[in-house]
C-alpha cells in the first residue's frame, strides 16, 4: 500500500490493463522462436520449390505472416490464443473437407492426359526383331562438361564390331586404343570421356535419348551398360486425337477419358487421365439401381446401430458407475482402472479378438454357452455380435463420463430427496438422471455420430458381411461409410470420386441428426 | 506442409468428417487406408490382415539408388543393394513401405516414391493403369534364364515390367505324423482324412483350407482349374481378356460342385479361414493343409513333421492347379535415378547368386532357373512346392482382377456353407464380376 500512494497518479486515460514489461529473458526466447519458424518455413518453401508446389508455398507464406503479425507486435492478445487451433483446424479439419469436396467432383484420378499419352507411348516400345543387343559406355567427347557435353553411344555388337551413336546416328568406331572389359564394354576410347554411373545418372537427358536407326526406330539405354533398338509400337495422333497402334493397325479413341478401341474390338488402355465430372458421381449415386436398393436397407441398419450402441453403452455404463459411486464401496479405485482397461486396448486389436471369438466352431463365445450360432455368418446374429463387441468396446467410455458426471451431482440434492421422502428409485429416476443428462447428453450424441461412422469395428470383425446370396456389395452388418468404402474399390479401379461423394452425403445425414440432437438436449437444458 | 496424394486425402477426408462429427469417442481409433484384404492374396494368403496405417517412408534424397519393401525382404535386398553400390561406387537406400503397393502408388503419383519396388507380380495391371512403373527391356537371352511363367507373369499387354526372383504357389502340407503318405485323389485325401480323424480323437477337420466366411477365390481357383475352368480367357497377346469371363463356365461350375460336396461332409467349412488355419494345422488338429511356402516357418516352430506335395487330382476331372505368384522387382515410372535402376535390375539381380541370396532369405522357389537347380538339389520343401506349381498359370495381373475377388470367393464360401447351389451361385457370381469390371 506504502508503494501506491509514492506513485503518481495513472495518465488520464481510462485504467485499462497494459501487461508489464516482460523479462529480457522473455523477450530473447520469443523472438528466437519467432526467428526459428520463419527459418524452418523458409527451409520448407525451397523444398516446395524443389518439388514444384507452387499453391503450397503461398498458403505457407500467409501462415508465416500471420504468424508474424499475431506474435511480434503486443496487439491481438486473444489471437496469439487462437492461431494455433486456428491453423490446426484449417490444415487438419477444413483442408481434407475442402480435398474430399473438390474430388467428389472429378473422376477421381490424378494423373493428367499428357502424362497418360506419354507413358502409353513408352510403354509400347518393343525390341525391333532380330537386331542386336549392344554392350554399351555412355560418353561425351574428350574436353567437354560430362554433366553437359552431347551424349554418345559406344556400342560393342555381339559379333565384337565397335560403334559409335550420337542422336544423328550410327557409324563404326575405330578400334584403336580402345580398352574392353571381358563382356566387351568399352572402358576407354581416345576421344571420348567414359561417364560413371553417378555421371550417366545425373544425366536427366538419357531419358529422351536415342540413336536413330532404321525407319523409326532407336537404339536406346537400359540401364548403364546395355542398349537394344526399340520402336514405339504406339503413336498418338494430336489433330485427330487419336492414338494408333502401328503393328496392328488399331485405332484408339477417348471415351471417358482413356483411350478405347475405335471399333470396339480388343482391349482399351487401362489407364485413365482425371477429369471434372460436374454432379456426376451425385446423380451415381441417387441413380444406380443396385447402389439405391442397398442404401435405405443399410441406413436403417446403421442408425439402429449407432442408436442400440449408445444405449446399450449407456446404460451399462451409467449402472456400474451408479454401483461404484457408493460411498460404501472399498477399493473403487482398482475396480475402476479395471473397468476401462477394454477402452485402453486399442480397438482393432479387441475387434480382430472378438471375430475370432465369435467363430462357429472354434470360437470362445459358443463353447462357453453351448451354442451352435452362426455368429459371423448369419444375418441377424452377426448383427448382435457386432453389438456385443461394441458394448464391451464403449462401455468403460460411458462410465468414465458418467462418474464424472455422478460426482458433479451435489449431495444436498440427494440428502433434500431423501428427507421428502424419495426412495432410491423415485431419486434415480427424478434427480439424478435428469441432471446426469444435462451433462452427458452432448456426449451421447457425439458418441452416436462416432458409432455411425464406426468403419474399423465393422471393417475388422464382420467385413460388413454377411452377404447376401447375389450382390456381394451389400452385406447385412455394413454401416454407410464401410458400403462406400466397398463400392469405391470394387470396381477395376478404385474410384476416389464416388467414395468421395458418399462420404458428402454421409457427412450431412451425421450434421443433421446431430443438430437435431443437440437442439433436443438444450432444451433439457432450459427446463433445468 | 504434409501433403497425400488425392485418394489418400479423400479417405482421410471421410475419417475427419467422421471424426469431426465426434467429440468423444467410444473407439480411439480410425479406418485405415488399407486394400481390400482379397487384394493380398498372393503374399499375405497367411498374413494377418492389415490392421492399421503406417505413414509411407520419407524418400531419402541424397543417394543414388531408393529401393521400397516390406520388412521381411528389406535385410537381404539391403544387402544386396550395398553389394551393388559397392560394384558401382554408388549409395543405395532400402526403405520399409509397410503397406507397401499403397505407399508406393500413393508416393509415386506425388514424385515422392522409390525408384525401385519391390512386389507380387498381380499388382502390375494396377500400378501400369496407375503409370507408376517403367517397363523394363530384358533381353531375349537374360529372359530365356529365368521359369517361362515368371517371365509371362511380369508381362502386361505383351511389355515386360519386372525382374523375377521368386515363384510361390499352395500345395498339399500334410502332417506325416498322422499321415505319412501322400494323397493322389480328393477322394483318398477325404477317406484317409476320416479314417484318421476317426482314429484321433484330437484330430478335428480332415482337411484345412481357407475358406472363412466372405470366402478365399486363391484357393477356390484350383477347383475350377483340374476342369480346364477359370477367371479369364485369352488375350490375343497371350495375356488374360477381361472381358471374357468364365467364372459360369463348365469347368469352373464343375470345380464349384466339388466344393460344395466337400462342404456338405464336412471337410470343408467357412468357420476355417485366414485366422485359424494355420494355427490348426500347428496343434496337430488336421493331417492334410492346402498351403504354401509361407506356412513352413511356423508348422516348423511348432515341432510339425510335415510333408509336401502336389495338389490332388479331382474325381472325373485332373489335377488341382494353383495360382502361381511371382515375386518381382519393379522400375518405377517416376526414377529419380532410372539409369541406375535399371542396371540393377537387368544386369544384377539376374545373376545367380543374387537370387541365390533372396531365397536364402525367403525361402520361396528362386525364377531363375539356374538358381532353382541349386536350390532344389538341397531343399526337398522348395522342390515339392515348386513341382506343385510347374504346370500352373501365374495369378492373372490385369486390372480386372479387382473386381473378381470379392464375388468369387463368396460364391465358394456359400457354395461350401450349403447356401446355394453351385450352378446357380456361380452363374450369379459371374454376372457381379461383368457387372463390376464394366463399371470400369
Amino acid at each position: 500500500m506504502s508503494l501506491a500512494t509514492k506513485t503518481p497518479p495513472a495518465p488520464a486515460s481510462p485504467p485499462t490493463y497494459h501487461s508489464p514489461k516482460p523479462p529480457l529473458w522473455a523477450v530473447i526466447v520469443k523472438w528466437a522462436a519467432l526467428a526459428l519458424v520463419v527459418v524452418v518455413a523458409f527451409y520448407l518453401a525451397t523444398r516446395l520449390a524443389d518439388e514444384g508446389y507452387g499453391l503450397y508455398i503461398v498458403i505457407l507464406a500467409i501462415v508465416v505472416m500471420a504468424v508474424l503479425v499475431v506474435y511480434s507486435t503486443r496487439r491481438s492478445i486473444p489471437m496469439k490464443y487462437l492461431l494455433p487451433g486456428l491453423i490446426l483446424l484449417l490444415g487438419l479439419q477444413v483442408w481434407p473437407i475442402i480435398m474430399t469436396v473438390s474430388t467428389a467432383f472429378t473422376n477421381g484420378q490424378t494423373i493428367t492426359k499428357a502424362e497418360t499419352i506419354t507413358a502409353i507411348e513408352r510403354n509400347s516400345v518393343r525390341e525391333v526383331a532380330g537386331a542386336p543387343r549392344y554392350k554399351l559406355s555412355i560418353a561425351v567427347k574428350e574436353g567437354s562438361d560430362v554433366a553437359t557435353g552431347n551424349l554418345f553411344f559406344l556400342l560393342t555388337s555381339p559379333d565384337g564390331a565397335l560403334k559409335v551413336g550420337d542422336e544423328k546416328g550410327l557409324s563404326d568406331l575405330p578400334a584403336d586404343g580402345v580398352v574392353k572389359t571381358d563382356s566387351g564394354k568399352i572402358t576407354k576410347a581416345p576421344g571420348f570421356t567414359v561417364l560413371n554411373a553417378r555421371q550417366i545418372n545425373a544425366r536427366k537427358d538419357l531419358a529422351t535419348f536415342a540413336v536413330p536407326s532404321t525407319d523409326g526406330s532407336g537404339i536406346k539405354a537400359v540401364g548403364l551398360s546395355e542398349a537394344f533398338e526399340g520402336r514405339a509400337t504406339v503413336t498418338y495422333d494430336e489433330a485427330s486425337d487419336t492414338l494408333k497402334n502401328t503393328a496392328t493397325g488399331q485405332v484408339y479413341v477417348v471415351k471417358d477419358a482413356r483411350f478405347v478401341p475405335q471399333d470396339g474390338k480388343g482391349q482399351a488402355f487401362p489407364q485413365k487421365w482425371v477429369e471434372n465430372v460436374g454432379f456426376k458421381n451425385f446423380q451415381t449415386i441417387l441413380t444406380d439401381s443396385s447402389i439405391r436398393s442397398g442404401f435405405l436397407k443399410i441406413f436403417a441398419w446403421n442408425i439402429a446401430f449407432a442408436a442400440l450402441s449408445v444405449i446399450t453403452t449407456f446404460i451399462l455404463g451409467m449402472l456400474l458407475a451408479l454401483l461404484f459411486n457408493d460411498e460404501r464401496l472399498k477399493g473403487k479405485s482398482y475396480y475402476r482402472a479395471l473397468l476401462v482397461l477394454p477402452y485402453a486396448i486399442p480397438g482393432f486389436v479387441t475387434s480382430l479378438l472378438w471375430a475370432s471369438m465369435f467363430n462357429q466352431d472354434y470360437g470362445l463365445v459358443n463353447s462357453l454357452t453351448h451354442l451352435d450360432v452362426d455368429w459371423l455368418g448369419n444375418p441377424w446374429a452377426a448383427k448382435a455380435a457386432i453389438l456385443i463387441a461394441n458394448l464391451w468396446l464403449g462401455f468403460p467410455y460411458m462410465f468414465l463420463i458418467t462418474t464424472g458426471a455422478l460426482q458433479s451431482i451435489p449431495s444436498d440434492v440427494r440428502e433434500a430427496a431423501k428427507i421428502d421422502g424419495a426412495g432410491p428409485a423415485r431419486t434415480l429416476r427424478s434427480i439424478i438422471m435428469p441432471l446426469l443428462l444435462v451433462a452427458v447428453g452432448p456426449l451421447l450424441i457425439a458418441s452416436f455420430a462416432f458409432n455411425f461412422n464406426n468403419f474399423s469395428l465393422v471393417y475388422l470383425l464382420t467385413g460388413g458381411g454377411p452377404f447376401d446370396s447375389d450382390n456381394t456389395s451389400i452385406g447385412n452388418t455394413d454401416l454407410l461409410i464401410t458400403y462406400a468404402f466397398r463400392l469405391a474399390f470394387s470396381g477395376t479401379s478404385p474410384d476416389y470420386g464416388l467414395a468421395a461423394a458418399v462420404s458428402i452425403i454421409i457427412f450431412f445425414i451425421v450434421a443433421i441428426m446431430s443438430y437435431a440432437g443437440f437442439r433436443r438436449t438444450a432444451s433439457l437444458e432450459e427446463v433445468n | 506442409m504434409h501433403k497425400r496424394v488425392i485418394g489418400a486425402m479423400a479417405i482421410s477426408g471421410v475419417a475427419a468428417l467422421a471424426l469431426s462429427a465426434c467429440g468423444g469417442s467410444s473407439t480411439p481409433s480410425t479406418p485405415g487406408t488399407a486394400a481390400p484384404a482379397a487384394n493380398d492374396t498372393s503374399t499375405s494368403a497367411a498374413a494377418p490382415k492389415p490392421s492399421s496405417t503406417t505413414d509411407a517412408p520419407v524418400r531419402d534424397a541424397n543417394v543414388d539408388l531408393v529401393i521400397w519393401t516390406d520388412a521381411d525382404r528389406a535385410p537381404t535386398v539391403k544387402k544386396i543393394a550395398d553389394a551393388f553400390g559397392q560394384e558401382q561406387g554408388i549409395t543405395t537406400s532400402v526403405q520399409i513401405a509397410v503397406n507397401t503397393r499403397q505407399q508406393f502408388k500413393d508416393a509415386t503419383k506425388v514424385g515422392k516414391g522409390p525408384d525401385i519396388v519391390v512386389g507380387a507380380h498381380d499388382w502390375l495391371g494396377e500400378l501400369v493403369q496407375e503409370n507408376t512403373v517403367a517397363p523394363i527391356q530384358l533381353s531375349a537371352d537374360t529372359a530365356s534364364q529365368f521359369s517361362r511363367q515368371s517371365i509371362n507373369a511380369a508381362k502386361f499387354n505383351g511389355q515386360n515390367y519386372g525382374v523375377p526372383y521368386a515363384v510361390e504357389n499352395i500345395a498339399l502340407m500334410r502332417n506325416t505324423a498322422l499321415a505319412p503318405d501322400a494323397p493322389k485323389t480328393m477322394d483318398e485325401l477325404v477317406a484317409s482324412g476320416k479314417a484318421i480323424k476317426a482314429k484321433n480323437p484330437k484330430v478335428t477337420n480332415v482337411l484345412l483350407q481357407q475358406v472363412g466366411k466372405v470366402g478365399n477365390a486363391y484357393y477356390t481357383y484350383p477347383y475350377m482349374s483340374a476342369f480346364g475352368g477359370g477367371i479369364f480367357g485369352a488375350s490375343a497377346d497371350g495375356g488374360f481378356d477381361p472381358k471374357k469371363v468364365i467364372v459360369d463356365s463348365k469347368g469352373s461350375v464343375q470345380g464349384a460342385e466339388v466344393l460344395a460336396k466337400l462342404g456338405k461332409e464336412g471337410v470343408l467349412s467357412t468357420n476355417v479361414g485366414d485366422d485359424n488355419a494355420e494355427g490348426l494345422f500347428d496343434a496337430g488338429k488336421a493331417p492334410y493343409f492346402f498351403t504354401g511356402p509361407w506356412a513352413t516357418t511356423n508348422a516348423k516352430k511348432a515341432n510339425i513333421k510335415y510333408a509336401i506335395s502336389d495338389l490332388p487330382t479331382l474325381d472325373g476331372g485332373g489335377q488341382m492347379q494353383p495360382f502361381l505368384g511371382v515375386q518381382l522387382f519393379y522400375v518405377s515410372a517416376k526414377a529419380k535415378n532410372a539409369a541406375i535402376a535399371q542396371e540393377f535390375v537387368t544386369n544384377y539381380l539376374t545373376k545367380k547368386d543374387v537370387q541365390l541370396e533372396l531365397f536364402k532369405a525367403l525361402g520361396r522357389p528362386p525364377a531363375l532357373t539356374a538358381a532353382y537347380d541349386e536350390v532344389a538339389a538341397s531343399n526337398p520343401d522348395v522342390k515339392a512346392f515348386f513341382e506343385a506349381g510347374k504346370d500352373s498359370k501365374p495369378m492373372p495381373n490385369i486390372p480386372a482382377m479387382n473386381s473378381v475377388w470379392g464375388p468369387l470367393g463368396q460364391a465358394s464360401a456359400d457354395v461350401i456353407a450349403g447356401k446355394a447351389g453351385a450352378q446357380a451361385r456361380f452363374a450369379s457370381a459371374q454376372k457381379e464380376i461383368v457387372a463390376n469390371i464394366n463399371k470400369g
